[in-house]
């Protein structure tokens, strides 16, 4: 083989597996169409002092209605304790915050992560081509790998999660997009979760905030995040 | 005086032993690549906590390995030294493999590397990930068009190239710190001395590798190397090896001293487990002052060999320091709590790399060499025997 050959064989390979994703390329183009409106901004408000501490309704809710396998979380409720003497564990649910500046968008090399008109983070799943930069970054955790394929599907109005991509909490934006609650806020038996519009200051949430007791997680990270928790 | 180049023969049992030993390798190598990308990444280390393993530790090591050889083809393009001319050629060669090297590592560990192209029409300017794919990219067409120019003997193009090749050098590997540097919400990654002690690892990982790769390709071709000339490279190696001892003391005394940041730092460097071990013996120890000290006192070229081959063994070690305890350590979601959830929140993180991923690290370096011998039969790349 001279060098001539070589170099043909070389160009060949390397446009051949340029020219592979491009079927996939082009449905792509088309996936960012949503119907959200920027007159909202969904927010949510959670009293962690009606949470109880064992129960799981809100993390089973999210699975059945998002089809997660269980080593993923999309929420999870945790317990913290203050790191005193005599001090009381305080069950916590964390969930993805759908920071108003969020790390995973700036990051991500694809644009996958993206952050619709009314504040709802996303991931374009059949756009992540699963580097994990925006697990990296994420302050909170709140972000999966789907690493094997996950048949199960208990709800089929939402897709089957395909291994090889990031998944997180998408504030169930089908069910918002209908109108309805996230199904954890609306499954939880207390009452605890709010959710609504923050830029509407007649909803439950807004009301919450003003307030003046809400707090968020670790605001000093600067990323501004929705979710809001009382009673810490 | 005039260089003359010209290819191998590569006709001997000895080449197509080792041309069969690394394609039996590489083949290997893209079978686990292919199982997890059929399969998926739990067949690897790698979980929801500790999200990046070896894959993107021999990417960043491939990365900062082709640095040395682009030191060296400078010595001869751009600040004439023109002693160094008869390695310049392939150590533009080599540069440039080593990136394609890294890139195929990095390409691999994708969740779904048939999207890969995505990375070229979505560009995110806020991504110092994205600013990457284009710096690594158009550094392996520079480095392509430097050899162009070298093989044409366009003197004046080669210096200019050669000039431009060193700039893109900085941006290369100060891209790929800030990868980690600009994470905010990780302690032992967030630091703006990322990027320079990234220059500086690179540079001393990657005067070693081309010592070792100069002397063993001289050897087995045949060739004379005057060993003035590795010497004067064991001198460079000795000042980077300083350089990046100096980057290590700054960064990790800043953080210790840091209320904030100085739990961290103890964790990565005085709490007895295998990071430390790994900090102090293979990074600090073998990789960095046993090499410093022959450096000083050997001029032999089989003790500046070894000590070469034990830098490029240390800033192996420096790079799995960088990836892995940063996403070890737990995020402190909330200071002053003790934190406990079934997803580990608050939790050391672990993870042990699996025999696929080794398999796999061990196919993209064979590729690399592969190409390397293959490079030398078709390209004029070695100097003529005298």
């Amino acid at each position: 083989m001279d060098r001539r050959t070589f170099l043909k064989i070389g160009a060949g390979v390397v446009a051949t597996t340029a020219m592979g994703p491009l079927p996939q390329l082009v449905s792509c183009l088309h996936a960012k169409d949503t119907k959200a409106s920027a007159k909202n901004k969904w927010g949510m408000v959670i009293d962690v002092a009606k949470c109880v501490e064992g129960c799981s309704v809100c993390m089973d809710a999210c699975r059945k209605e998002n089809n997660v396998s269980a080593s993923n979380y999309w929420i999870r409720l945790a317990t913290i304790k203050p790191k005193v003497p005599n001090a009381k564990p305080q069950p916590i649910p964390l969930l993805c915050n759908h920071c108003d500046d969020p790390f995973c968008v700036k990051v991500c090399l694809v644009k996958a992560s993206f952050k619709r008109k009314d504040g709802i983070v996303l991931i374009d799943e059949h756009r992540c081509i699963g580097c994990r930069y925006c697990m990296i970054v994420c302050p909170y955790k709140s972000r999966s790998f789907v690493f094997k394929h996950y048949e199960e599907t208990t709800n089929p109005d939402s897709p089957k999660r395909q291994h090889g991509v990031v998944e997180k909490c998408d504030f169930c934006v089908s069910r918002i997009d209908k109108g309805l609650m996230p199904a954890c806020v609306e499954a939880c038996p207390n009452k605890a979760m709010a959710f609504g519009n923050l830029n509407d200051p007649n909803s439950e949430v807004a009301k919450l905030i003003a307030t003046g007791k809400a707090q968020r997680i670790r605001p000093d990270l600067g990323s501004k995040p929705k979710v809001y928790y009382l009673g810490l | 005086m005039k260089t003359y180049f010209t290819k191998i023969e590569g006709k001997s049992s000895g080449f197509y032993i080792l041309l069969g030993i690394l394609g039996v390798l590489a083949a290997a190598g893209l079978y686990s690549a292919y199982l997890m990308f059929a399969k998926g990444h739990y067949l690897t280390g790698m979980n929801n906590h500790v999200p990046w393993g070896l894959p993107i530790i021999i990417t960043i090591y491939l990365i900062g390995l082709s640095a040395g050889s682009l030191v060296l083809s400078s010595l001869s393009s751009v600040f004439g030294k023109t002693e160094y001319k008869g390695f310049s050629r392939i150590a533009v060669y080599l540069a440039a493999l080593l990136l394609v090297g890294a890139l195929l590592s990095l390409g691999l560990d994708l969740g779904r590397p048939e999207r890969i192209m995505l990375a070229f029409f979505y560009l995110n300017p806020q991504s110092i990930f994205s600013w990457n794919g284009f710096l690594y990219s158009s550094y392996i067409l520079i480095c392509i068009v430097y050899l162009w120019a070298m093989f044409k003997e366009k003197e004046k193009l080669v210096k200019i190239i050669g000039t431009l090749a060193v700039v893109w050098a900085v941006g290369v590997h100060s891209g790929t710190g800030g990868i980690f540097g600009f994470t905010s919400g990780r302690e032992l990654y967030h630091s703006p001395l990322t990027p320079p002690s990234f220059v500086a690892a690179a540079l001393s990982s990657g005067t070693g590798l081309t010592i070792i790769l100069l002397v063993l390709t001289f050897k087995a071709t045949r060739r004379f190397l005057d060993p003035q000339l590795i010497v004067g490279l064991s001198r460079l190696l000795v000042s980077f090896i300083l350089v990046v001892l100096y980057f290590l003391a700054v960064e990790n005394l800043t953080r210790i001293y840091s209320p904030a940041s100085s739990e961290a730092t103890h964790f990565l460097l005085f709490s007895g487990n295998v990071y430390c071990l790994i900090f102090w013996v293979g990074l600090i120890f073998i990789g960095s002052i046993v090499p410093a000290i022959i450096l000083f006192i050997k001029k032999s070229v089989s003790w500046i060999v070894f000590s070469s081959a034990l830098v490029v063994f240390g800033v192996l070690c420096e790079r799995f320091i960088i990836v892995i305890p940063g996403q070890v350590l737990p995020s402190e979601l909330f200071p002053g709590y003790e934190v406990s959830s079934p997803f580990m929140d608050g939790a050391m993180g672990s993870y042990f790399i699996s025999p696929l991923e080794i398999i796999q690290a061990v196919g993209v370096l064979a590729i690399v060499g592969l190409l390397y011998i293959l490079g030398l039969k078709f390209f004029a790349f070695l100097p003529e025997k005298k």
